[in-house]
């Protein structure tokens, strides 16, 4: 193999600009304190709680140009804060410069002591108080449910069981078929789907009754198998390129914090979450049950946006558009965004069309309090 | 992880690449003098024969030992092959052939891929009670759960690392025909963009094949042995010493969640049965305040 090296003079200039950078992001993270790495910035109120879960009302931004609210309803694996990371990277703010009311709700940190907090307690608990209190404080008998991920699961399941009380229903990355990875099938797609799989049901209750919840930490994990490689080049690489560059640190490390951030997931829902919908398919057949109400997805009946993301290596897109011959509407409309799971609140090309997209479906099938 | 644990350990590495910078070329020489005697001893090394089913093939745990040792010495090879791979380099380049040179390592190939080994580990290993050596068939109860542990992590990193293997074999011949067809041979940044692509594509079809999900399996399966052994050994002297066990704090805890639930329920008939006007409201509204004021006025019903 011939090889050459730089001349001296490059080379002593390279050094040069890389030890620059090198002390410039050595002083630049020394000075950083965990206060400057702020996330979910957006004004809000705390308006309900119950046991470890909040509601939160946002505080307009410019006059409301609907009636009716829009409740974010994330899941348990992660937080909502990946919806308003920072005021430039904001789903969150997007939809209140146009004028929409929002809500969000907070699960809280799960701890031992709510392991045997089920999905039932989750979507037809907390979730249908949290819809009773939004519809109270709005006089409105409906609202619309924007769901993501595994909170779009919850929102759902809770649309499909009360339909009278959603006006609309907008997913996000939100898995319905959990077995519609195979369809596309890509490398690097779907393994949380293959992982679960090769798991028994007797594994997933021994891994929870071992543990009392899943552990955060766990998923983390899980996650991280999914890009090997990245992961070795993450903090030096990919930090090195940005660390002198204050904002771009910053925004890394805002996307850190968030990833930080991972509430270990309440033990007996996650072996409903792992089981009946992750190994057993549940939902998508209809056969998924609730403080025993099974749960038809015919039942949608209203207008529901379902979002997906081109290149969601954790939620496949067959696996969200499952959803479209299984509802009870023809007002069924899906939105394909670039990029990936994440890439979808945070990604440039994504937010232009995102929030614009939800504000119109929502003004679109607005209505006046009764 | 907090993001100013990240510090140290960024100012670490880069303090490392201050230093290869001026051992550059004593690094060079000696790489090159490794590649040499790694080249004339003969090809590019050879990945040991490995059981196809792991789970039934590693009858106990010297046997995992030995496959990964065998593993191990190749990976190792390996190492000194691609470490030869690229040209020794300055400034930023510099950096690139260092961080090339340390994912090539095996060393951080394991660290790299087993998070999750570490996470299960912390998980089922947990506090140790060396003292408490009387409840002997609770102690080899936990001592056969750790061993069947240690067991199944080798024969799990054995998989993973032959998938390195594969790909350090996939980078070796790929870059092999680059350099043919490039006078001045391979940069540092092509070299490392050319590793990570192999890499990836390695791992991610390693990830979907049974042997990796099968030993994946069997580790999770051996951590969670080994949690309840250590539960069941520390719930007996909690017993015999009047402490709390996991066991009564678990029921503890089943009860409350049982009582919010049907007090949730009541309180959803109560709503349906007389339901609340519906008004705009302003300012904190919350469950607990609603307890207080729901016997004297209809409110919000939560």
């Amino acid at each position: 193999m011939t090889q050459t090296g730089p001349s001296p003079v490059t080379a002593l200039s390279e050094a040069a600009k890389v030890g620059t950078k090198m002390l410039t992001g050595s002083q630049l993270l020394n000075s950083l304190r965990d206060a400057d790495v702020q996330i979910a910035t957006t004004a809000k109120d705390l308006v309900w709680t119950q046991d470890k879960v909040s509601l939160f009302h946002y505080r307009p931004l410019v006059e409301k140009r609907v009636h009716v609210p829009v409740l974010i309803c994330y899941g348990l694996v992660g937080r909502w804060t990946m919806t308003d990371l920072q005021e430039d990277r904001s789903l969150v703010r997007n939809l209140l410069n146009l004028g929409l009311d929002l809500y969000v709700v907070d699960w809280g940190n799960p701890s031992r002591a709510d392991r045997y907090l089920t999905l039932d307690d989750y979507i037809l608990g907390y979730l249908d108080c949290v819809v009773t209190e939004i519809s109270r404080r709005a006089g409105v008998p409906k609202i619309n449910v924007l769901g993501v991920c595994e909170g779009g699961v919850f929102a759902t399941a809770f649309t499909a069981l009360e339909p009278d009380r959603v006006n609309t229903l907008i997913l996000t990355i939100t898995p319905i078929d959990f077995h519609a990875d195979t369809v596309d099938n890509r490398l690097g797609h779907g393994f949380i789907n293959i992982w679960t799989r090769s798991l028994s049901g007797e594994d997933i209750d021994r891994l929870i009754d071992a543990n009392g919840n899943l552990p955060g930490e766990f998923l983390g994990a899980i996650f991280n198998q999914m890009s090997p490689v990245r992961s070795l080049l993450k903090y030096n690489l990919d930090l090195l390129e940005i660390a002198d560059d204050e904002q771009r640190l910053l925004n890394w490390l805002r996307m850190e914090k968030w990833i930080a951030d991972r509430p270990d997931h309440p033990g007996e829902a996650a072996k409903q979450w792992m089981k009946d919908l992750y190994q057993q398919n549940k939902l998508v057949r209809n056969e998924w049950e609730l403080d025993g109400r099974r749960i038809d997805l015919r039942n949608i009946r209203m207008p529901v946006l379902n979002v997906y993301a081109k290149d969601d290596h954790i939620i496949p897109p067959a696996t969200s558009r499952a959803l479209g011959p299984m509802v009870g509407t023809t007002d069924y409309t899906e939105l394909a965004l670039p990029g990936g799971h994440v890439g979808v609140f945070v990604g440039g090309r994504s937010q232009a069309l995102f929030a614009p997209a939800v504000s119109s479906f929502v003004e679109q099938h607005d209505r006046t309090p009764d | 992880m907090n993001p100013f644990d990240y510090s140290k350990a960024v100012t670490d590495f880069w303090t490392a690449q201050g230093q290869a910078l001026v051992k550059a070329q004593e690094q060079a020489g000696q790489a090159l003098a490794q590649g040499m005697k790694a080249v004339t001893s003969g090809q590019f090394p050879m990945i040991p024969n490995i059981p196809t089913d792991l789970s039934g093939g590693a009858a106990d745990l010297a046997n995992a030992g030995k496959s990964m040792m065998e593993l191990w010495s190749a990976a190792t090879a390996a190492c000194s092959k691609l470490a030869t791979s690229i040209p020794g380099t300055a400034g930023v380049d510099s950096v690139v052939e260092a961080t090339f040179r340390k994912i090539v390592d095996p060393r951080s190939w394991m660290a790299g891929t087993g998070e999750l080994d570490d996470v299960l580990g912390r998980m089922a290993e947990g506090p140790r009670f060396a003292d408490l050596w009387e409840a002997e068939r609770r102690y080899a109860g936990v001592l056969h759960a750790w061993m069947n542990l240690r067991r199944r992590h080798l024969e799990h990193n054995a998989v993973v690392l032959q998938a390195w293997l594969q790909a350090a074999r996939r980078f070796s011949e790929q870059i092999a025909e680059r350099s043919g067809a490039h006078a001045n041979g391979i940069d540092a940044k092509a070299a490392l963009a050319l590793w990570t692509e192999s890499a990836n594509q390695e791992l991610l079809e390693t990830q979907r094949s049974e042997p990796f999900l099968q030993t994946q399996a069997a580790m999770i399966r051996a951590t969670t042995a080994l949690r309840m052994a250590q539960q069941e050994l520390v719930e007996h002297f909690g017993k015999q010493y009047g402490f709390p066990t996991r066991t009564e704090l678990d029921d503890v805890h089943r009860t409350v969640t049982e009582l919010r639930r049907e007090l949730r329920a009541m309180r959803r008939e109560r709503r349906e049965v007389a339901p609340a006007p519906a008004a705009p409201a302003n300012g904190r509204q919350t469950a607990q305040s609603s307890r207080r004021t729901a016997p004297r006025k209809k409110g919000p019903q939560t």
